[in-house]
């Protein structure tokens, strides 16, 4: 489902490349953490996978996708094969908690029936059913984060990318998010989820990739986070 | 494409930011406008050109001897100078007009001064001959070979003094243009501004879109239509302003006597459409480049 051959980049205002020969492959339906220390590489990764960046060298592939050779007008396919999480939610504050998720299926040109009808169902998934009507400020932390989540999921993509998404939530909250990630997970969907956060990677025991300094230096697959850390 | 999301993204932008939306339909509209007078200009030059260049003449007025002499140029020096222009390749007919004539032809002209008329006797009004020309351009061959010829007091050319006033219109028109200019850079730089401006404002917006796979047009064309509206407006706010200069103050100038008329239909077409074209294109092309330049895909 993800293959990164050998992939280097360097960005031009830096010396150290932030990856260096990176070859990892997720299959479909797997669940992989990507853990390290900031500054290790993990958010470009990500980045590469979504083809905000383009790799200095090396191959990346996302399902068929050859993301580095990507014609322009052909990177939307991509994204909408690929639903993104982030730490800080990225909800429009004055939508809906719907308006939100259906936001992510009409710029996609959607069309309405459809919207009507997926929309409740993926609140549901989410267990947000009951909330379709409320704005993002009256949630909690953990509640836009399902929100967030729901978007990212609506257009069922292959593959689903989380940027730190416990980042800003409390340890029980965060539980309740690993269950609904792990939940999606189970649909068939692949989860890459970068997170510094010991206790979950741990309780999770699931494939850990850890980078430093742009390098992989660990892919078990079923990790802790670390010992001594 | 869903139009009612796209229109909906349009209005939100341009109430967003109302301050520059409405410095930005000002500037386009007032030059629009003045890219509209430069065409009244343009179309009203023309029509005196049509109405009069037909009519101008080289009027060789005579001396004394046969103003006062000769009433229907039967004598040997008016004659042959008569005989003479008729030969001439140049010429197309050639009208006497003698010193009655002249004097009527001004009665009737400066009717309305009775003072200037009580001081003028038929006696200080030349007798001419009025030639016309095949081509009132090439008047100048004529004047040089009939100055200073026995019986000749003066050879005036009538497109001379036209020229002078199409001079004027000229300067008109090219100093409507450089204003359309100026304005229209001004025009240029707040359209790219407020797009710019309005893409910050709806960076969240357009980063979600961008992550959900949104295409190119879903995400940038709210902002490139936000900049065809504001030209919209600001061509048929030009129009406004071009039709309330004509009705308030061109009208009293342009009566039809002297300068044509400029009428509404001929503001409303073809100059209205040509503006509105102009806008569109213009604020639909700088809102594509600034979106190339400055907000990222």
């Amino acid at each position: 489902m993800i293959r990164l051959e050998e992939v280097s980049k360097v960005y031009k205002t830096s010396t150290r490349p932030a990856l260096e020969r990176v070859s990892v492959e997720v299959d479909k339906g797997e669940f992989v953490f990507l853990i390290g220390p900031s500054g290790s590489g993990k958010s470009t990764f990500l980045r590469l996978l979504l083809r905000e960046e383009v790799p200095s060298k090396g191959r990346v592939m996302v399902s068929n996708f050859d993301v580095a050779k990507l014609a322009r007008r052909r990177v939307p396919r991509l994204r909408q094969t690929i639903g993104c999480v982030f730490q800080d939610f990225r909800l429009l504050a004055n939508k809906t908690v719907a308006e939100n998720v259906a936001f992510a299926l009409e710029v996609i040109g959607k069309p309405r029936p459809t919207i009507r009808k997926v929309v409740p169902e993926v609140l549901e998934l989410v267990g947000l059913d009951g909330k379709a009507d409320r704005l993002p400020n009256e949630l909690s932390g953990g509640e836009q984060q399902r929100v967030a989540i729901a978007r990212a999921f609506v257009n069922r993509p292959l593959v689903l990318l989380a940027d730190e998404p416990t980042g800003n939530l409390d340890p029980d909250t965060s539980q309740d998010i690993m269950l609904l990630l792990e939940r999606i997970n189970r649909t068939g969907t692949t989860v890459l989820m970068a997170t510094h956060d010991h206790s979950i990677v741990d309780s999770m025991r699931r494939r850990v990739v850890e980078l430093q300094l742009g390098r992989v230096i660990r892919d078990d697959s079923r990790g802790v986070y670390g010992i001594g850390r | 494409m869903r139009a009612s999301f796209v229109f909906s993204e349009v209005v939100t932008g341009l109430r967003r930011n109302v301050t520059m939306t409405i410095a930005m339909i000002l500037t386009t509209a007032v030059s629009l406008a003045m890219l509209g007078g430069g065409l009244l200009a343009v179309r009203t030059i023309d029509k005196m050109k049509a109405n009069f260049l037909a009519e101008v003449e080289v009027s060789i007025s005579l001396v004394d001897q046969v103003s006062a002499n000769d009433k229907n140029c039967s004598q040997q020096l008016c004659g042959s100078l008569r005989q003479s222009l008729q030969n001439n390749p140049g010429v197309e007919s050639v009208v006497y007009e003698n010193r009655d004539q002249a004097y009527q032809r001004f009665q009737k002209i400066f009717a309305s001064q009775p003072e200037l008329l009580e001081l003028t006797g038929p006696e200080a009004l030349p007798a001419s001959l009025q030639v016309k020309l095949k081509d009132p351009d090439r008047s100048d061959a004529i004047i040089k070979q009939y100055t200073g010829q026995p019986g000749v007091r003066k050879v005036d050319d009538q497109k001379k003094f036209l020229d002078r006033v199409f001079n004027v219109f000229n300067g008109v028109r090219n100093i409507a243009f450089v204003m359309a200019l100026i304005m229209a850079v001004a025009a240029l730089l707040l359209i790219a501004n407020t797009i710019q401006v309005s893409a910050f404002t709806r960076r969240t917006e357009v980063g979600i879109m961008r992550l959900v796979g949104a295409t190119r047009w879903y995400t940038q064309l709210p902002f490139l239509l936000e900049a065809v509206v504001a030209g919209v407006v600001g061509a048929v706010l030009g129009t406004v302003f071009l039709l309330l200069t004509k009705l308030s103050f061109l009208d009293s100038v342009f009566t039809g006597e002297v300068f044509p008329q400029i009428t509404t239909l001929e503001v409303l077409f073809p100059v209205a459409p040509i503006l509105l074209a102009v806008s569109v294109v213009i604020s639909a092309i700088t809102g594509y480049v600034t979106l190339r330049l400055y907000v990222r895909h």
